[in-house]
């Protein structure tokens, strides 16, 4: 029989991560086509009160580790409870999941690099399905299997979708962007009705050669693009850092809304990480999307096609954008804009008109 | 207490170039062979890194740039060089091709051990973020799993104080501040220091190297797997535990995108926003 499906929890201040709930309502299709348990590691301190959460999103197991030391995390001691006991047991996890998150990124490299498997970055869908292997410079790798986990990824830079598979060796690893996949709707179970693993800890020195200062976690002030209703987005063909300013003058004609940006704009130095939506950056689920001067390459689209809206203003009409935008306009941007924001505010006049 | 003299590495790997055209297909798939070629843009703030942790150790630290890739990666190497590294190393071989990123730091960590052994054991290793090509984040973490280095990802600013590293990284909604043991890995995000410009001692020394094939070999060093000791099943395809099993091409979604062009564009606007009246209204700011 096939491992176990392992999800591989994040906690913020002891509050379970929504992409932990949102991998396991996906584990839960996954370790049903394979008939092996679902099971969630969780790493933390004083972490009880968020269990329920985990079973009601379909976990059949949980492994709680509980110190002081787990409180936030850190490279080295989250790998040291994860892989000592992992060790432990007579089969391999069939697949493990994590959240493509900085921990995520940070830590499933360590776990894949330890047990020399593969991971699959970055991945917008997961499933199980057979593959065979029939020829290649390693005979030992022929063969056919018929339960793989298929991780399903944009290729660099291109409209193509790539699966990518190992079932060579267990774990069969990925890291899943947040937002990509609902979170499930809770089931009724309670913990009494799963099985509770409470892990053994056992720290060496070495696993403590980083130590965390301060953290500057930015409360509420800061708005999180991927909670915003409308996004006013730009890319490469904003050009500058001032230009973004006129993106804002639009974002500030709506109500929770915000600036937003692809790769390009932000690898430019125009606008900061924290604003880029797509692939590595978030995925977002506004009811309005404007996208200035973006081509919409599918790293960008990946974080954006779920908007209930799309416009997409670019000056080329071949701009792939438009393929799935609801409406194109071609034109220069800095003339579409200001043209957005005197009709929007002709439309509060009239409202106010029509009021009186 | 003074830092020591830092023996630094940083890796560093030629991408495709997205900017240009060139290589782009119409369907928007990459010809990776006509594609214009760049040094990855989150290894540049990792060499800025570099040079920076350079000047914070004593006179005698060195920063050696490494790469792995086909010969034409040399022109990176070349660009370190004009930008202030002390030494360069590219391993090339034809067994590396269709590396996965766990076959890739592998024979990286293979490279990096032998370096050590002929150029000094490290303090410092640095490498961008993630690459523009792959986009994963995974080699760096995987080359400390197998070498044992102290690892900090995500970093976006560092100081050495008594031989201890002061860094800051990012975390979800946040950022952290951390101290760290050397020796390290740190993986350098985007939103640390630019690349500063060529020196003029850098660029001028690259054109005396150009004509002088004897100091090409000393500054350049160009090495295979047989070199660095590294197993062959272990590299590649072969040292790869996935594959890619198939690819297809993405449909257009919904594929109805009404197009508003050759218009005024405060026609194209009125347009939009007319049939688009109720959501522009329910969102907007009265």
């Amino acid at each position: 029989m096939a491992g176990e499906v392992l999800i591989v929890a994040e906690q913020v201040k002891g509050e379970i991560a929504k992409v932990t709930l949102e991998l396991l309502g996906e584990g839960r299709k996954l370790a049903d086509k394979l008939g092996s348990p679902l099971s969630c590691f969780i790493l933390g301190h004083n972490m009880d009160s968020q269990l329920e959460k985990i079973v009601q999103a379909g976990a059949d197991k949980i492994y709680l580790a509980d110190d002081k030391e787990l409180e936030e995390y850190k490279t080295l001691t989250y790998r040291r409870v994860i892989i000592d006991e992992i060790d432990t047991w007579a089969t391999q996890p069939h697949t493990l999941l994590m959240g493509s998150t900085t921990m995520g990124r940070d830590l499933a490299p360590r776990i894949a690099a330890y047990y020399e498997t593969g991971l699959t970055a970055d991945t917008i869908e997961l499933d199980i399905g057979p593959y065979e292997h029939k020829a290649g410079t390693d005979k030992t790798k022929i063969g056919y299997f018929p339960e793989c986990l298929y991780a399903n990824r944009p290729s660099f830079g291109e409209s193509l979708k790539a699966r990518i598979l190992g079932p060579w060796k267990d774990p069969q690893m990925a890291t899943i962007r947040p937002g990509v996949f609902a979170q499930p709707k809770p089931n009724s179970k309670k913990l009494s009705d799963i099985e509770l693993k409470k892990v053994k800890i056992s720290f060496k020195e070495d696993d403590f050669r980083v130590s965390i200062s301060k953290i500057l976690r930015e409360e509420s002030t800061k708005m999180d693009i991927s909670e915003a209703e409308v996004i006013i987005a730009g890319g490469f063909g904003v050009g500058s850092a001032e230009a973004f300013n006129q993106l804002k003058k639009l974002a500030d004609c709506f109500e929770n809304s915000t600036i937003a940006a692809s790769r390009k704009a932000v690898d430019a130095g125009w606008i900061t990480y924290p604003y880029q939506v797509g692939q590595t950056g978030k995925t977002v689920r506004p009811k309005l999307y404007i996208a200035c001067g973006i081509s919409g390459a599918l790293q960008h689209r990946v974080g954006m096609q779920k908007a209930d809206k799309i416009i997409a203003i670019n000056k080329d009409p071949d701009a792939p954008i438009f393929s799935f935008a609801d409406h194109g306009i071609v034109g220069d941007l800095f003339q579409v804009i200001p043209e957005m924001i005197k009709q929007i505010k002709a439309l509060d006049r009239k409202k106010e008109l029509a009021a009186v | 207490m003074a830092n020591k003299d830092l023996n630094i590495y940083v890796l560093v790997k030629q991408v495709p170039d997205t900017r240009s055209k060139a290589g782009v297909n119409p369907d928007g798939t990459i010809d990776r062979a006509k594609a214009g070629k760049m040094l990855n843009p989150f290894d540049a703030y990792a060499m800025q890194a570099a040079l920076s942790a350079k000047r914070m150790g004593g006179p005698g630290s060195k920063v050696t740039a490494v790469s792995m890739g086909p010969p034409p990666a040399i022109d990176i190497l070349y660009q370190a060089l004009e930008h202030g590294v002390d030494k360069t190393c590219l391993l090339s071989d034809r067994k590396l091709a269709a590396s996965d990123t766990l076959a890739t730091s592998y024979a990286l960590a293979k490279t990096l051990e032998y370096l050590f052994k002929s150029d000094g054991k490290p303090d410092l290793v640095f490498c961008g973020l993630q690459t523009t090509d792959g986009d994963t984040a995974q080699v760096g973490p995987e080359i400390c799993e197998r070498l044992d280095l102290t690892q900090v990802t995500y970093v976006e600013g560092f100081e050495i104080k008594d031989n201890l590293i002061h860094a800051r990284k990012i975390i979800e909604g946040g950022a952290m501040e951390v101290e760290a043991k050397l020796p390290a890995l740190m993986t350098i995000a985007n939103s640390y220091n630019k690349l500063e410009f060529k020196t003029f001692r850098g660029a001028k020394f690259v054109q005396g190297l150009k004509r002088n094939e004897q100091l090409q070999k000393e500054y350049v060093k160009i090495i295979d797997l047989a070199t660095v000791e590294a197993d062959d099943m272990l590299c590649g395809l072969a040292g790869s535990p996935t594959i890619v099993s198939a690819t297809w091409k993405i449909g257009t979604v919904g594929g109805n995108c009404t197009m508003h062009q050759g218009k005024s564009v405060e026609d194209m606007v009125t347009e939009v926003f007319e049939t688009e009246n109720s959501v522009i209204k329910e969102l907007s700011k009265v």
